[in-house]
């Protein structure tokens, strides 16, 4: 059961039940979507490289929650939920994944391929790091034309060793662009713990603040600590004072790629500490605990579930792009 | 002497095995090396028990650990670096295309770098535009580079081996799309010739010329149609410099000369054997290049169903070259779209 500290309770005021409710809902869409999408995956139904975003939704969902629609986001690799929380259509997401012509991409791109232009999702690479020079041109053009906006960049623990991010938060603190670089930080870049990968005295906060930039840790794993923390940052953001990075630590459930349950290379994150740390079940007790019914959770959660497999049928129904497709959106018309 | 059947990617380990044996300044770097399951592709299982220390799995940093690698070989060391994808490899460019490939000719010599990098390139179901591009053009017209592309299992060892005790940079592009292919490779170590083609089937008429993926594609045509027409087929194994000589000679018997390109036509390496090729002989017919339209592959299967040239579009290729009337073949669904797993000759 989260502990809410005194410090945490005061920035609290601002998040209602119903605020809490509408990110349940969120939280709990994006988690049924994928399993069931898990689900069709091992019936070899998606011919897509998929990379599930389970365990780790709180994140996605408290910083989205945290900007509006005209605010940008771009994603990485495991970007389903960070489309979803942005207020993408799952319909659209899941023809994508099934190579349909009524994907995000048309069918092009695949599951490691969000873009949605109309919720401002601006586009996803499986490239590690490349999204954050990306997304500060992005945030280049926001200033530049004097937008009020902000651009926020997903990726993870691993891409964040690109030595390309560290020339970013430079040219971005520079120019004073507003970027906001989300690090998920689930311990692993594919089955390589931290560390493997970094050396004895490795500081992120450091590394990030000795660029001037700000930094702030969130537990990735509750809501209300993503939310509020994110909402401190866009806030900075807004007034123009340069790049920032939000460090989530969370946890993804299943394994790197492809919906195995592959506990081999786990050391702390045990299944069972992760399932009792599970972001979506905390939220649950939470809002139990605010007084809502549980009938009230169950017929949101159905509603979600009913709504997860209409999308999937969906998109079964939707039809194959035509073969001469194969050849256009090479060159912008 | 008794087969040893081994997959692509078990050749590729043993001869890893062996040079880490034989050679204590040989260490393997790269993204997941170190795995159980070997770099996610089993090329390297186990040998990080073997030879602690010497099997490095890194922080996602391609131009640190490329750079680095580089750095130890022109210091004496012969690492063999990991990239299990072309794309992965492009943030470390500088250290492969303008460092590595440039340190000996310009200090004048002296200055050797024994360096390998196995790099993996082109299809897999799902992958899509950042991840299944060969870029073979890149490393093959890059002076300070060998470049080679094994075709199969035995070649995946003895190039690699080759590739190790070589003072030079050696590029080993391998296509993925072959990790399941099997073959009897001798347990023994030998080298390879990194710059020779090879002519795996003689034939009086027509020169077919594969790589790679492509390579086990035009296999499997020739035994569609490969004897009735006679064809006499090329492994292309080294891209840079190409044995446009071993090439030349077989179209010299032939009159007639087909490529198999497993990438967009401009800059290939089928148009650079059919220029070779031109600039020295007549031909019967007019060279023909199989390849892949000029746009990134996608990855809906609807779309990559007509992306690579098949077994069916070789055969019918080389039919049409010798007037002949094409072959009528349906691919399944996975024969178009899943890795073969078939035991070569
Ligand atoms: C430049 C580059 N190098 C390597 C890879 C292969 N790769 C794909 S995802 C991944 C792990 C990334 O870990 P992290 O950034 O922490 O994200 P997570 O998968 O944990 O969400 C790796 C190494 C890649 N996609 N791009
Ligand atoms: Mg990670």
């Amino acid at each position: 059961m989260a502990i809410i500290s005194r410090k945490n309770k005061r920035q609290d005021v601002a998040l209602s039940t119903g605020a809490l409710l509408r990110a349940y809902e969120k939280m709990f869409l994006i988690r049924v979507a994928e399993e069931k999408i898990a689900a069709l995956y091992l019936k070899n139904k998606i011919m897509s490289f998929v990379h599930f975003y389970i365990g780790q939704e709180a994140v996605a969902v408290g910083v989205a929650d945290s900007i509006g629609l005209k605010d940008k986001m771009l994603g990485n690799h495991r970007s389903h939920g960070h489309y979803l929380a942005k207020g993408g259509d799952l319909k659209r997401m899941v023809c994508e994944l099934l190579g349909k012509e009524g994907g995000l991409a048309k069918g092009k791109g695949g599951s490691m391929h969000m873009v949605d232009r109309s919720v401002n999702f601006v586009g996803s690479t499986p490239i590690l790091g490349s999204v954050v020079p990306l997304s500060c041109g992005v945030a280049f053009e926001q200033k530049y034309n004097k937008r009020k906006s902000v651009t926020v960049a997903f990726l993870g623990d691993g891409a964040f060793e690109e030595g390309v991010i560290y020339e970013t938060i430079n040219l971005a603190g520079l120019f004073k662009l507003p970027l906001l670089i989300v690090v998920e930080n689930n311990l692993y870049s594919v089955n390589s713990p931290l560390k493997d990968r970094r050396a004895e005295g490795h500081n992120v906060a450091k590394i990030v603040r000795g660029f001037g930039a700000k930094y702030i840790k969130a537990d990735g794993k509750n809501y209300r600590d993503v939310r509020v923390k994110a909402g401190k940052m866009v806030a900075y953001l807004r007034k123009g004072n340069g790049p920032g990075v939000l460090e989530c630590f969370t946890h993804r459930h299943m394994a790197h790629s492809a919906p195995i349950f592959d506990e081999s290379s786990r050391k702390e994150d045990v299944l069972e500490k992760r399932l009792q740390q599970d972001s979506i079940k905390r939220l649950r007790s939470e809002l139990r605990r605010a007084g809502v019914s549980e009938k009230k959770l169950a017929s949101i959660e159905s509603e979600k579930i009913r709504y997860a497999d209409e999308s999937i049928a969906f998109a079964f129904a939707a039809p194959y792009p035509k073969p001469e497709t194969l050849y256009t959106n090479v060159f912008a018309r | 002497m008794s087969e040893r059947i081994l997959k692509y990617t078990d050749a590729v380990r043993e001869a890893t095995d062996q040079l880490l044996e034989k050679d204590s300044s040989v260490f393997v770097v790269g993204l997941g090396v170190s795995y159980k399951d070997g770099a996610a592709d089993g090329t390297t299982s186990g040998l990080a028990m073997k030879y602690p220390k010497r099997v490095l799995d890194v922080p996602v940093s391609e131009n640190a650990f490329t750079g680095m690698a580089v750095g130890a070989a022109f210091s004496g060391l012969r690492p063999i670096v990991h990239h299990g994808r072309v794309e992965f490899s492009l943030l470390a460019m500088d250290p492969i295309l303008t460092q590595a490939a440039k340190w000996n000719y310009m200090f004048g010599g002296g200055n050797p770098v024994p360096i390998t990098l196995r790099i993996a390139v082109g299809r897999q179901w799902g992958n899509g535009p950042q991840h299944t591009q060969s870029l073979y053009g890149l490393f093959g017209g890059t002076p300070g580079l060998k470049v080679v592309i094994p075709s199969t299992p035995r070649m995946a060892k003895g190039l690699l081996i080759s590739a190790v005790r070589d003072n030079n940079p050696v590029i080993i592009l391998e296509s993925r799309w072959l990790y399941k292919v099997k073959q009897d490779v001798p347990a023994e170590m030998w080298e390879e010739p990194l710059d020779k083609a090879k002519v795996l089937k003689k034939g009086a008429d027509i020169t077919v010329v594969a790589y790679g993926d492509g390579l086990v594609s035009a296999l499997e045509a020739y035994d569609l149609v490969g004897k009735s027409a006679g064809i006499e087929l090329i492994d292309v194994v080294s891209i840079n410099p190409v044995d446009n000589e071993t090439i030349a000679k077989s179209v010299a018997k032939t009159g007639r000369l087909l490529c198999v390109d497993t990438a967009p036509a401009a800059f290939s390496i089928g148009s650079e054997i059919i220029a070779a090729v031109a600039k020295v002989m007549p031909l019967k017919n007019k060279p023909v290049a199989l390849c892949t339209p000029a746009v990134p592959c996608p990855t809906s299967t609807a779309l990559t169903e007509s992306y690579y040239p098949t077994k069916v579009d070789i055969a019918n290729a080389v039919l049409r070259a010798m007037k002949k009337p094409d072959i009528k073949h349906v691919l399944t669904f996975e024969e178009l779209h899943l890795a073969p797993s078939i035991t070569l000759s």
